[in-house]
């Protein structure tokens, strides 16, 4: 078949087999989930959470067989639950970081511990999901063993696009959110494509100048899928967001607040691993790593990784350079065995 | 003849490559000097503030458009959409308080 003809018959197949390795919701409330993977075997070690972004699926986490960190940590004995945060309908336009930080980032994670019969959890957060999970543990830090935080935003005064245009004056906030209530897909879609906008372009050249490989296919179209897959980023959060981190710079700086305690970087002291990448255009290197110079760990690591935000985390090539890394940095910081395993039912298949 | 055949597709296969390579590095200069260009205008302040203020102005008039729409859907005595997501909210709200509820509860029996 020529590979213009693979292409179509991709076209034609629909969605790709996305988010794959099985798994069973384990806990909900308002929209999001808990999803806990099934061990191969007995898993071993402290529970893993990892926890996506706010404004995409999480399945970018568990793309397909073989490019799946998710698959990864399963077949490596991790005992894995994951955060689905679902998609916000209009009334969760009120949600803010208290909400997701405090009351269901630690649901979630307490909840983890609890399944998996332990006292702490080593936790992963990926883009804003790394900016969440930081706030969550520098405000309570006793139920976590370690940290990865994968191109994760601390400090967001940079040279990047996102970091000027939330800068530019004549841009309310609060004019978008009060007309909106949640900020849609479509404008923070449109708002990443503008990042470079070429991309398009580059990518519709690569597609046809590799349109004979099946596995570049089959990678393709899954993270096609996922990119235009977005989820509307609730009100409340985001005008927080862009005038407190962005505008204000406020993490970095310690004057963000979480119902009413400002956090505190130097609060994290359990072993810490930052990666970064050398191509991401979306979380300049100098804004995650920062992390490591403003927290008390003895432990922490920086990992810094050839390719982009997405790319460097679905490629196959991920499993030598990533995913071992940090399955490597788990077991380290593994303080003991689970005590036990709860016998309690799941809620449905994920 | 099948030998010749085969030379000849090779033959015609590697003007087509060429032709694509040369396309390809063509495209890539293009691409690399045009994505610099954007960049540059896209972090311009000309640029910017004129959007910003435009898109800032689109929302004041949706909000706009939207609460006229809000008070005549009350006046007929009907609740508004805000009305609903405030009711809503508060569901939500509550159920998490009865998991706050349910998870120290289960604290003190464990304890």
């Amino acid at each position: 078949m020529s590979g213009f003809g693979k292409i179509w018959e991709r076209i034609q197949r629909g969605r790709p087999p996305v988010g794959q390795t099985p798994g069973d919701v384990v806990f909900r409330e308002n929209k999001w989930s808990l999803v806990r993977y099934r061990p191969k075997a007995t898993p071993s070690g402290l529970p893993v959470l990892l926890v996506p972004s706010l404004i995409n699926r999480n399945y970018v986490l568990d793309l397909l067989p073989g490019r799946s960190f998710v698959e990864y940590l399963v077949e490596a004995g991790h005992d894995v639950f994951m955060i689905d945060w679902g998609t916000p309908g209009p009334e969760d336009r009120y949600l803010g970081f208290e909400t997701y930080v405090e009351r269901y980032l630690g649901r979630a994670v307490r909840q983890t511990a609890k399944l998996a019969g332990a006292e702490k959890v080593h936790l992963l957060g990926y883009c804003l999901g790394g900016t969440l999970t930081t706030l969550y543990a520098a405000q309570h830090p006793e139920h976590i063993a370690s940290m990865v935080a994968l191109a994760a935003p601390i400090r967001f005064h940079d040279s990047g696009l996102l970091s000027i245009w939330t800068r530019t004056k004549n841009f309310d906030v609060g004019a978008l959110v009060e007309a909106f209530g949640n900020v849609p897909s479509q404008l923070l879609q449109a708002s990443f494509q503008l990042l470079k906008p070429t991309l398009n372009l580059s990518k519709l050249v690569s597609l046809i100048e590799r349109s004979e490989d099946d596995d570049f296919l089959d990678a393709f179209f899954a993270t096609e899928t996922w990119g235009y897959d977005n989820v509307p980023f609730p009100g409340g959060a985001y005008r927080r967001y862009v005038e407190e981190l962005y505008r204000g710079d406020a993490l970095i700086r310690g004057e963000f607040f979480l119902s009413g305690r400002p956090v505190r970087l130097e609060s994290i002291h359990f072993p810490t691993l930052a990666v970064t990448f050398e191509h991401d255009h979306i979380v300049p290197t100098a804004s995650a790593s920062i992390l490591l110079e403003r927290i008390s760990s003895v432990a922490k690591q920086h990992l810094h990784l050839q390719g982009g935000h997405v790319g460097a985390v679905v490629a196959k090539k991920a499993r030598a350079t990533l995913w071992s890394k940090v399955s490597e940095f788990y077991r380290q910081h593994d303080e003991r065995p689970p005590k036990r395993r709860s016998p309690k039912k799941p809620v449905a298949e994920a | 003849m099948v030998q010749s055949s085969k030379l000849c597709c090779t033959a015609g296969g590697g003007l087509v490559m060429n032709g694509w390579d040369t396309y390809k590095q063509g495209f890539d200069a293009w691409e690399k000097a045009t994505a610099q260009l954007l960049e540059t205008w896209l972090k311009s302040p000309l640029v910017l503030e004129p959007a910003g203020t435009l898109l800032t102005s689109v929302m004041k008039v949706k909000t706009a458009s939207d609460k006229a729409a809000a008070v005549w859907w009350g006046a007929m005595g009907l609740p508004t959409k805000r009305d609903q997501e405030r009711t809503l909210h508060a569901l939500n709200e509550l159920e998490s308080r009865l998991l706050d509820l349910e998870e120290k509860l289960d604290a003190k029996t464990r304890s």
